[in-house]
């Protein structure tokens, strides 16, 4: 029987453009070797198709939620829905990859070098994932998405063929086998509590009434954060993230830091969305994993000093924020930690743009390391403004308004519910954060120690395009804020 | 009459901007030009904020609808004396760094820092929407981080490091604290704009709530005044700061504190502030205490003058803690005239351990009085200033907090203020104390070598407008408290009972 009335090509727009993009790519590999700038443009065409798609989701009235794949006789019942939130998640996946293809432009940066094809059809692969799974409303379809979004991160992990890229991957291969264990047995949970297959929170209500199927309601919830924690980098689901990040080539770091971030949050707000009535033992689940994420991500942060590592514990910790609105029953909690993750996406974006530029212009291997970017501001005031205006965004201090109002609008859901004692732990830790970013801010302001060998005389332009686009995007977001917040239907 | 407003703020932003920018676009600036050029920008700021000042404009409009959050700018009575303080200062410090060149960078994000200093600073006393007003104020972390950790004392790295470290990690502690109080306020009272929320008085809020909002907002706001036992940022802060970072630090970064804690929290929670003022006045009092006491010993002149800071602060929040129309009278002006003494006072500082190569007490120099006499007679005027001598700008304020601490708000704690009030005496006479000791080592005497440049040109310029001022304002009161009045009588705690 054909459970499907409606398709709406247009609307799935933001999933096919990408997933026709990957096939695409490996069409072309197929037919004409050893061909590298088309794939790449392909991905970007591709991607920007995927961006076009969203937007008309974006900053919708509340309700106005663009939806297809809907059952028959169920008008309501709609397996793809996307609202602003979503949509704004799915047009974060897309740039995050733009972001990451613009950076595997130069060849040195990618790695293994002439594997173009395979790595950007992976890219798109798990883009696809990631903007399916923001859309996705019932177990089967969130669950495979999900998957799509992490499996092809484990290769384009392992293909740097180095023996840490091998070590991470593998660490990222476990992870990823455990917490899909755990949503799987989260899924069977859910199913058995609610016999629903929809994440819907009227299903959820119903199987709370009951006793016994509360229980297993609340086990399959537990899975679920469980298992998103791990992809989110939550503590203490985190211990991956160093090690891939550390492992992974830089673009494929990019990208974990990205788009693959904003894969797992959306997985997270969908299954939220249908749990948040259930009220206090899952939000005070929510806010013990939020404290200990900023926690441990920002001490771990402060004593790194290789650049991807820091980089990858301040995910940790600023993953934290993003779910600390979570910890809330407010009708905006969702808005505000898509809002924030927005702004975490951009400022570590741009962060990671500058940092593929100075490992074309000082080298590969220097450029993951503090010292190498000394006096940047001096040699290379671009890049080192940039830097400075994604750091500082991070941080939440001026100029970087937009990390500032990203933290206010996090809080304010926090403090609105009186949960004081989240609220001083998220303080504490903004000023720990402030420590963790202004370390690296210090160095930049520095004097270079003596001329440093330049690897290159300029970065490649895709780079600088790169890094241009993400000051563009702090500039303009930090003066008006709004186009964020507006952006997820806030 | 909206465009002077608004320039008030982007001219400051746009030349301070520039000049960090410029400074690596540009090789080689002349560092005479750069200061021309901040100069040109810091005067064109001031001449607009008088303006502003005059004509009181007001804007108000949507910047960030979503949170509810208002580009809504205002000056009223109690703002104007400190915006045109912070202006006046940003002349000074650019002035001021003619005959002292910053060291340790480059030139053009020096004055660039200073000027998005100042620019947070004005922004802080302009707006009028209480989230807006934790943005102002944050601006002004950074540029003061790089001032202290580049342009610091050249001697020692790591404590240069240490000073801007804890500067800027107590302030966003401080600041993030005040946050949460400012979200809860918003949240409580339903609005976040402040003329709005000083009208409320508080209506609709109950009583612990309002405790909560104002100990967050105290202890946060607290931390930049600095109150007893979280001032211990000020000290290498003002020390390692080179001179126009001490300058605006202390002169205009410790009022943004002050200024903050009548805004946000007297104005808008009266009962919750009652509840927290005894403590508040008594953190005051021990700060006045501890600071005299640490003054007596101290023998860094550049960190005696940080820890002086913390004794007048001290009869600042005293004043404040009383409640009374009177108590916050000396409160801004206490805030004003430790605005001009400290700037004063850190100028001739800054100026001596330049020329002394160190600021240590114990060495043997030769006579202030001897060797440059104006630089001997202001800093004469500074401490007697500073000691609370009466005719000058240091009297009122700290007269006036012991006076308001005598007999407080009704329903305070009459016993525990008038302790306070008692005590808060003993800590004048520490401040003749460490005065008249400073004055005995560095200016009485009658060693005359080795000789010592006495001031000329733009630093004389600059002390001579300063000395004027303590004087002035010392004779005439009622210039500031004028201004101040009005809007005081309606905001006073005592004014809801």
């Amino acid at each position: 029987m054909s459970a499907v009335v409606s398709v709406d090509l247009l609307t799935l727009a933001p999933v096919l453009a990408p997933a026709a993009g990957a096939a695409a790519v490996l069409v072309a590999d197929a037919a004409v070797p050893r061909l590298r700038r088309t794939h790449l443009v392909l991905a970007v065409v591709a991607l920007a198709l995927g961006a076009a798609g969203t937007i008309g989701g974006l900053g919708a009235a509340a309700g106005d939620v663009r939806r297809t794949l809907c059952l028959p006789g169920h008008p309501d019942v709609c397996l793809y829905t996307a609202g602003p939130a979503a949509s704004a998640l799915q047009l974060a996946a897309l740039l995050g990859a733009v972001v990451t293809v613009l950076l595997a432009w130069p060849g040195e940066l990618e790695a293994p070098r002439g594997r173009t094809a395979v790595t950007v059809s992976l890219v798109l692969a798990a883009t696809t994932g990631a903007t399916a799974v923001a859309a996705a409303r019932d177990l089967g379809s969130w669950l495979v998405a999900l998957e799509l979004a992490t499996l092809p991160t484990i290769g384009l992990v392992a293909l740097r063929g180095v023996r840490a890229a091998i070590s991470g991957a593998v660490a990222l291969l476990t992870t990823s086998l455990v917490s899909f264990a755990m949503l799987a047995l989260a899924a069977a949970c859910w199913y058995t509590a609610t016999a629903s297959p929809l994440l819907a929170p009227d299903a959820a209500l119903a199987a709370n009434t009951d006793p016994a199927r509360r229980a297993v309601l609340v086990l399959a919830v537990v899975l679920f954060v469980a298992g998103i924690g791990f992809k989110l980098s939550l503590v203490p689901f985190h211990a991956w993230t160093p090690e891939a990040y550390d492992g992974g080539s830089l673009p494929v770091t990019a990208f974990l830091a990205g788009a693959s971030k904003v894969a797992a949050l959306a997985a997270l707000l969908v299954v939220v969305r249908a749990i948040t009535p259930l009220g206090a033992p899952v939000l005070t689940a929510v806010a013990v994993v939020a404290a200990l994420s900023m926690t441990l991500g920002n001490v771990m942060a402060l004593r790194q000093d290789t650049v991807l590592r820091l980089l990858a514990w301040s995910t940790v910790s600023q993953a934290g924020w993003v779910v600390l609105p979570l910890a809330t029953v407010s009708a905006g909690a969702v808005e505000a930690s898509t809002a924030y993750l927005l702004a975490y996406v951009v400022a570590t974006l741009t962060v990671f743009a500058v940092v593929a530029a100075v490992a074309q212009l000082r080298g590969t291997r220097a450029a993951r390391t503090l010292t190498a970017y000394r006096g940047l501001l001096r040699d290379r005031p671009g890049l080192a403004v940039a830097l400075g205006l994604g750091l500082l965004s991070l941080a939440g201090l001026p100029p970087g308004i937009l990390g500032l109002v990203a933290k206010v609008v996090a809080l304010r859901p926090v403090v609105a519910g009186q949960l004081w004692l989240l609220a001083l732990v998220a303080a504490a830790n903004a000023v720990l954060g402030v420590a963790v970013y202004l370390r690296w801010l210090r160095v930049l302001l520095e004097r270079p120690e003596g001329a440093i060998a330049p690897a290159a005389r300029r970065a490649h332009p895709a780079v600088l395009l790169a890094v241009g686009l993400g000051a563009l995007a702090l500039v303009l977001t930090s003066a008006a804020p709004q186009l964020v917040l507006h952006l997820v239907g806030g | 009459m909206v465009a002077v407003l608004l320039a008030v703020l982007v001219v400051p932003a746009v030349a301070g901007t520039g000049l960090v920018l410029a400074g690596r676009a540009v090789r080689a600036v002349d560092p005479l030009r750069a200061n021309a050029f901040a100069l040109a920008a810091s005067v064109l700021t001031f001449l607009l904020v008088v303006v502003t000042v005059v004509a009181r404009p007001g804007l108000d409009r949507p910047w960030v609808p979503s949170l509810g959050v208002r580009l809504h700018l205002g000056v009223d009575g109690i703002s104007a004396p400190l915006l045109l303080l912070t202006a006046a200062l940003g002349v000074a410090v650019v002035l001021h760094a003619r005959s002292q060149p910053p060291e340790g960078g480059s030139v053009t994000t020096f004055y660039g820092c200073l000027l998005i200093v100042e620019l947070g600073a004005l922004a802080t006393f302009l707006v009028r929407d209480a989230v807006l007003f934790f943005v102002a104020f944050e601006t002004v972390l950074v540029p003061m981080w790089v001032l202290i950790s580049r342009y610091g004392d050249r001697h020692d790295p790591a404590a240069r490091a240490d000073a801007s470290g804890r500067f800027v990690l107590y302030t966003a502690l401080g600041s993030t604290l005040m946050l949460i109080g400012i979200l809860a306020l918003v949240h409580a009272a339903g609005t976040a704009d402040l003329t709005a929320l000083a009208a409320g008085r508080g209506a609709g809020i109950d009583r612990g709530t309002q405790t909560a909002i104002a100990v967050l907002l105290v202890v946060g706001l607290g931390i930049k005044v600095p109150l007893f036992p979280v001032h211990t940022w000020l000290p290498p802060a003002h020390t390692i700061a080179p001179t126009a970072g001490s300058v605006l630090l202390a002169a205009v970064l410790l009022k943004m504190g002050t200024y903050g804690i009548v805004r946000l929290a007297v104005a808008t929670v009266p009962q919750g502030f009652a509840a927290v003022a005894p403590v508040l006045g008594a953190a005051g009092v021990v700060g006045i205490l501890w600071g005299g006491l640490a003054c007596l010993v101290e023998n860094d002149l550049k960190r005696l003058i940080a820890y002086s800071s913390v004794a007048h602060m001290g009869f600042v929040a005293l004043g404040l803690a009383s409640g009374t129309a009177t108590g916050l009278q000396a409160a801004l002006f206490a805030n004003v005239a430790h605005g001009v003494v400290s700037a004063l006072l850190f100028f001739l500082v800054g100026g001596l351990k330049s020329r002394w190569g160190s600021a240590d007490l114990r060495v043997a120099r030769a006579a202030l009085r001897e060797v440059s006499p104006r630089l001997g007679f202001a800093l004469v005027v500074g401490f007697a200033a500073s000691l609370g001598l009466p005719g000058l700008v240091g009297f009122w304020g700290e007269f006036l907090a012991v006076y308001a601490a005598w007999s407080p708000a009704v329903g305070s704690p009459v016993t525990v203020f008038r302790v306070l009030a008692a005590v808060a005496v003993v800590g004048t006479a520490l401040a003749a104390g460490y005065s008249l000791r400073v004055l005995r080592t560095v200016w009485a005497g009658d060693r005359d070598a080795p000789a010592l440049a006495d001031a000329r040109g733009p630093e004389l310029a600059v002390v001579a407008v300063l000395v004027v001022a303590v004087v002035g304002l010392g004779v005439l009161p009622g210039t500031v408290l004028r201004s101040t009045a009005p809007d005081v009588s309606r905001i006073a705690v005592e004014a809801v009972r």
